[in-house]
């Protein structure tokens, strides 16, 4: 085995562990954190993988931005800080569902590629990434600006602090 | 070791340093000090008062349009990195620079409406 | 193990430099809305309160009216072309299905842009307030949210992009596009807000569920085919080395995104909730537009990507329709709320459409295209009715208000009437017209599928005229109400969209032929 092999494993196994502490955590804040290890490792595979960029983007993205955003999502509800005890329903089937879809996933995969090999770039990532979207992927790259605005107004249009009560204080 | 994964060596190593140090750290404290629970040591200590309620607030929905407006430029600033690279490469030049002015046009578009609807005013 | 081969810099530096070339008169129907909707949110930024509503209707309006001319200019100059780097396919089902949306797109405008029925109109931002309190009674009184009209724009174009998108990626940016608007004007509702934000809140779930579904078939099928693009996909099929069972469960999941959309069976279980809490103008323009847009985008991966492995989709595919027009028009019956019958109406009505999809044919392409737009016109004109019958608390939505309507309004009840009918697939109506060419383009192939789902389209085509029957007997025949509810008089916005819709359901029915030639000349894919 490699050094990237047993990297890929370990952090694999984090990635795993982790994601299933996320669904099984009695307090949803906690759930929150434990997404941050299973994303941070997720981080770390691609990392591994030799894609630098986005590992980084998987680091300041969902690490950074959109935990934040879960987390006061959650501070937003009615949920106390603590044990939730209606966090958790039926257990079997989720487990049933879930378990199966990974393992039945899994099995896809490995039949798919078996003992195929892959070669890895020298972790540039960046410069490919770039050319791809100016070059091929420019019309999907400018919408995805109209779909981040519109969500803005989205967001802003729905949460609105009242403006003419404000004005009028 | 060394090529691509060496370069990342130092920083694996620092975290861990960093995980190390914490765990020492816990498991030392958690040796040596003593244990005497009580139920008073576990209430909350705010300035010699004994605290009424419960500790819980409901967020401000402004916190989440702050966030969500870090979001919005973690996108952005995702995007600036590839095009910084390839921006001056041959073939891109002024096409690229005005691909992404467009985008950041966009997106400051919806800054200047979070402006005007006086999201970014706190008080 | 696996061993890592390091390739050089120089092979990653070796990058093909050409920038795509953009045909921007072919996508100048979507520049022109994704423009405009950028303009309307300056507007809702900078314009003063009183005049928002006027210039953003009339923005909207006038971009709808000039992305309409794009499509039928490109249309006549017979465009037929892979553009922007083959994301985009400019071709006869895109140029269609993107005049359909702008014609519907512009009927549904007028329903959002009413404002006679309800002061302020029926959009609030903020919708959080609780009633009855200060801010409440504040709101009441202050213009509706104009934010409605770049979010609706928003959505159109992305629409359509989504029919327009030629490779999987830009399927799924355009797929966002559209859906976040939608999942967003859901939750504007003036009156009835918690169920407003309950059903915004279920579609948003289920929706961003769907669409991780879509994106993890995404990637099995850029595993399977090294390529995003449905030429990709479909070269990938005929010479595959990786296992087949790659392609069919990416499809399978890429499948389930738009089948979610499509309000298929199983995936349907949000659309009665949605259509019920949304409102009404956006129900029609859910109603309408969405499904132009879903089935535009599936019928291309279905023709485009997979036309190979027909043989394969062609089972659960066709359970999937046969379970949708089942469900749809049986549980269409126990409906006591009219939202939600045309809810379950709209889910069997996806039913009919699979049937023509699944004909594999010009026939069916060309005659899924041509439901698509006569459903459209209906379902738009029949929500336009319901935003007519009104109480002190909103609209009447629940059937029981609506008995012995054709004595209190007997115009909008005969206008309601001729909505039924048409659903009800009476012959002289677009329902007519439509059933009978998407049941003839499946049997004209001549197989066990399409002919075992032309036997059940037409057995719960009769189902459901059980319900659209039971609201005409309900309006004419029975004893009013203690309280029956005031029919409002429409104001010009709703009369124009009522007029459009009727007199498209009308003209579809009696001269169909026009508009079965358009979407016969129209229907080819390319690739």
């Amino acid at each position: 085995m490699t050094t990237a092999d047993v990297l890929m494993l370990a952090l694999g196994a984090v990635a795993v562990g982790a994601a299933a502490a996320v669904v099984t955590t009695r307090q949803i804040v906690r759930a929150g954190l434990w997404l941050v290890v299973a994303l941070g490792s997720l981080a770390g595979l691609y990392l591994v993988l030799s894609a630098e960029l986005v590992a980084w983007v998987q680091v300041l993205i969902y690490v950074g931005a959109v935990v934040v955003l879960l987390l006061f999502a959650v501070m937003l509800t009615r949920a106390p800080i603590g044990v939730s005890e209606d966090l958790d329903r039926s257990r079997w089937p989720g487990l049933l569902i879930g378990g199966g879809a990974g393992l039945g996933l899994a099995a896809l995969l490995i039949d798919a590629y078996q003992w195929s090999t892959v070669d890895l770039a020298d972790g540039a990532g960046a410069e490919e990434v770039g050319a791809a979207i100016f070059r091929s992927w420019v019309l999907p790259f400018e919408v995805l600006s109209v779909l981040l605005l519109a969500a803005l107004v989205g967001a802003i249009v729905i949460s609105r602090p009242d403006v003419s009560a404000r004005v009028g204080r | 070791m060394g090529g691509y994964l060496g370069s990342y060596a130092t920083l694996g190593l620092l975290l861990a340093v960093g995980v190390l140090f914490f765990l020492v750290a816990m498991t030392a404290n958690r040796l040596l000090r003593t244990n005497r629970p009580s139920a008073a040591k576990s209430t909350t200590y705010e300035c010699g008062l004994d605290p009424v309620g419960g500790d819980w607030a409901q967020a401000q929905i402004r916190y989440y349009v702050y966030a969500y407006l870090y979001v919005l430029f973690a996108v952005e600033a995702v995007f600036l990195f590839p095009w910084a690279v390839i921006f001056d490469d041959p073939g891109f030049g002024m096409t690229a620079v005005v691909e992404m002015g467009i985008f950041v046009g966009v997106l400051a578009l919806g800054l200047l409406y979070a402006w005007r609807k006086r999201v970014l005013q706190w008080t | 193990m696996n061993g890592f081969t390091i390739a050089t810099p120089a092979q990653v530096l070796a990058i093909d430099v050409r920038l795509p070339d953009l045909d921007y008169a072919a996508m100048a129907p979507m520049l022109v809305l994704f423009g405009a909707a950028c303009l309307g949110v300056l507007v809702d930024a900078f314009a003063p309160r009183q005049s928002r509503h006027t210039i953003q209707f009339a923005l909207s309006f006038i971009a709808l009216t000039v992305a309409l001319l794009a499509v039928i200019r490109e249309a006549r100059v017979g465009s037929r072309e892979l553009t922007a780097d083959v994301a985009l396919a400019i071709d006869g089902p895109t140029l269609f299905l993107q005049g359909t949306l702008a014609v519907l797109g512009i009927v549904a405008l007028l329903l959002v842009g009413e404002r006679a029925l309800e002061k302020g109109g029926p959009f609030v931002s903020q919708a959080a307030i609780p009633v009855g309190s200060e801010a409440d009674r504040r709101q009441a009184r202050e213009e509706g949210a104009t934010e409605v009209f770049p979010l609706t724009l928003f959505a159109l174009s992305g629409m359509m992009l989504f029919v327009a998108a030629n490779d999987l990626l830009t399927m799924f940016v355009a797929l966002e596009v559209f859906s976040l608007p939608l999942y967003l004007l859901c939750a504007l509702a003036r009156r009835r807000r918690l169920v407003s934000q309950e059903a915004a809140l279920k579609y948003f779930l289920l929706g961003a569920f769907a669409s991780a579904f879509f994106i993890f078939g995404m990637a099995l099928l850029y595993g399977f085919a090294g390529t995003v693009s449905f030429g990709g996909i479909h070269d990938a099929a005929l010479l595959a080395t990786t296992s087949p069972l790659l392609l069919f469960t990416g499809l399978a999941m890429v499948a389930v995104g738009l089948l979610f959309k499509i309000a298929a069976v199983p995936f349907h279980v949000w659309t009665p909730d949605v259509y019920q809490g949304a409102p009404t103008s956006v129900t029609a323009f859910m109603a309408a537009c969405t499904k132009v847009a879903a089935f535009g985008g599936l019928l291309r991966v279905l023709y485009v990507a997979f036309d190979r492995a027909r043989w394969d989709i062609e089972p659960v595919i066709g359970t999937i329709a046969i379970l949708t027009m089942l469900v749809g028009a049986i549980l269409a019956v126990t409906q006591t709320d009219i939202k939600r019958l045309l809810a379950y109406s709209s889910i069997a009505n996806a039913g009919y459409l699979l049937v023509g999809a699944l004909a594999f044919s010009k026939e069916g392409l060309s005659s899924a295209m041509f439901y698509l737009a006569a459903y459209g016109f209906t379902v738009i004109a029949a929500f336009a009715v319901i935003t007519l019958v009104r109480d002190d608390d909103g609209e009447a939505t629940h059937l029981s208000r609506w008995a012995g309507l054709g004595r209190e309004a007997p115009l909008v009840a005969g206008v309601f009437t001729f909505l039924m009918l048409a659903f009800a697939g009476i012959p002289l109506t677009s329902g007519f017209t439509s059933k009978f060419a998407v049941f003839g383009a499946a049997l004209g192939v001549g197989e066990a599928w399409p002919v075992a789902l032309v036997i059940v389209g037409v057995v719960t085509s009769m189902i459901l005229a059980f319900p659209y029957l039971r609201v005409v007997v309900m309006m004419w025949l029975s004893e009013p109400a203690e309280q029956s509810p005031t029919v409002a008089i429409p104001g010009a916005f709703t009369s124009a969209a009522l007029m459009v819709g009727v007199l498209a359901t009308l003209l579809l029915g009696v001269f169909p032929s026009p508009v079965l030639d358009l979407a016969d000349r129209a229907a080819e894919f390319i690739r």
